[in-house]
């Protein structure tokens, strides 16, 4: 059996909608090595940058919140980004763990 | 993904439902893909694979395509016999973890509103109870009576319709007694050992928020040994 342990990410991003506020739901679609989160993690973020859920253990969260904000200024309906190791000397955004993941950003509309 | 998919999914997860969305990557368009249930043009030639991600209950992109399947399956159903302090912080516990939970207390003193504010408590005697509530192997039982007139008839129902957890509070000499009386009402060894008694990963703690945590954590252990 799989886990149902589900987070309610989704409820969440429709109470915001519903608040007018547009939303970006940000999925992880594929993983590779040590990534922090499976597939299928999520998290949405609205047009001022707030944010709930999570796509990977706090390593590229702030950049997703970017992308996402990136998007709903741009009115792009989607876009794909991907992560990989981060190169510690470097003050980057990365995973710190070695994983890669890609995570798919799309508007609710 | 559009809003109106958006509101779909939330209605289909709070009727329990088991579904998969399907979303085209190159497009953001979804939909929800339900055993046999017909599904559009847009995604008709890929409906094996979402098939096989489907019973497999996996998410990921199907090779060579741009085709993204997340599963969603039932919520585990846990049933609490007992109205008890335990079950107060338990019920918070399994709230956050996404089980439907249901609750049996025939006393009703104990099953109370002012004790479980918005909770729906079967104040019944077990036998009567399980009438009401649809169980399989995807159910849970914890029975927190350690009262046998009130346990042991739940237990019996748990183990025949082979709950994939069965645990029961109460101490190593209550539980040998209890284990006692099942072997006379005709269970086996087998079947007897399923039980976890007495319930939860130790932890050290006696009080009840720290009981209701080390049962919760035994429960979700033996969810990923299934």
């Amino acid at each position: 059996m799989k886990n149902s342990f589900d987070e309610k990410i989704l409820e969440e991003a429709y109470d915001w909608v519903k608040a007018n506020q547009k939303v970006v739901l940000a999925t992880v679609i594929q993983t590779w090595g040590s990534s922090p989160r499976p597939t299928g993690s999520r998290m949405i973020v609205n047009e001022n940058g707030d944010f709930s859920g999570s796509v990977s253990g706090g390593c590229v969260e702030s950049a997703v919140v970017r992308e996402c904000i990136g998007i709903i200024k741009d009115n792009k309906p989607f876009k794909k980004i991907e992560f990989k190791v981060s190169n510690e000397s470097a003050w980057e955004v990365g995973l710190a763990c070695g994983g890669e993941i890609a995570v798919y950003l799309e508007q609710v509309n | 993904m559009q809003l109106k998919v958006l509101q779909e999914i939330i209605n289909k997860k709070k009727n329990k439902s088991e579904f998969a969305i399907v979303t085209n990557l190159e497009t953001s368009s979804s939909e929800i893909f339900e055993l046999n249930k017909p599904i559009s043009k847009n995604f008709e030639k890929y409906k094996d694979q979402i098939n096989y991600f489907y019973k497999n209950k996996k998410n990921g992109v199907i090779e060579d395509t741009n085709i993204f399947v997340e599963t969603y399956i039932r919520p585990i159903k846990v049933i609490i016999v007992g109205a008890v302090h335990i079950a107060q912080y338990l019920i918070n516990y399994a709230k956050s973890l996404n089980f439907e939970i249901a609750v049996i207390d025939p006393r009703g003193y104990f099953a109370t509103e002012q004790r479980f504010p918005g909770m729906k408590i079967l104040n019944k005697w077990p036998d009567e109870a399980f009438k009401e509530i649809k169980t399989n192997s995807n159910t849970a039982l914890i029975a927190l009576t350690h009262d046998p007139k009130i346990d042991d008839p739940a237990l019996q129902h748990a183990l025949k319709k082979k709950f994939y957890y069965i645990g029961a509070l109460g101490s190593k000499k209550t539980h040998a007694n209890r284990c006692q009386r099942l072997t006379e009402a005709g269970f086996s060894n087998d079947e007897i050992n399923l039980i976890n008694g007495p319930i939860g990963i130790k932890l050290g703690g006696k009080s009840a928020p720290e009981i209701a945590l080390s049962i919760i954590a035994q429960l979700v252990a033996e969810t990923y040994k299934k």
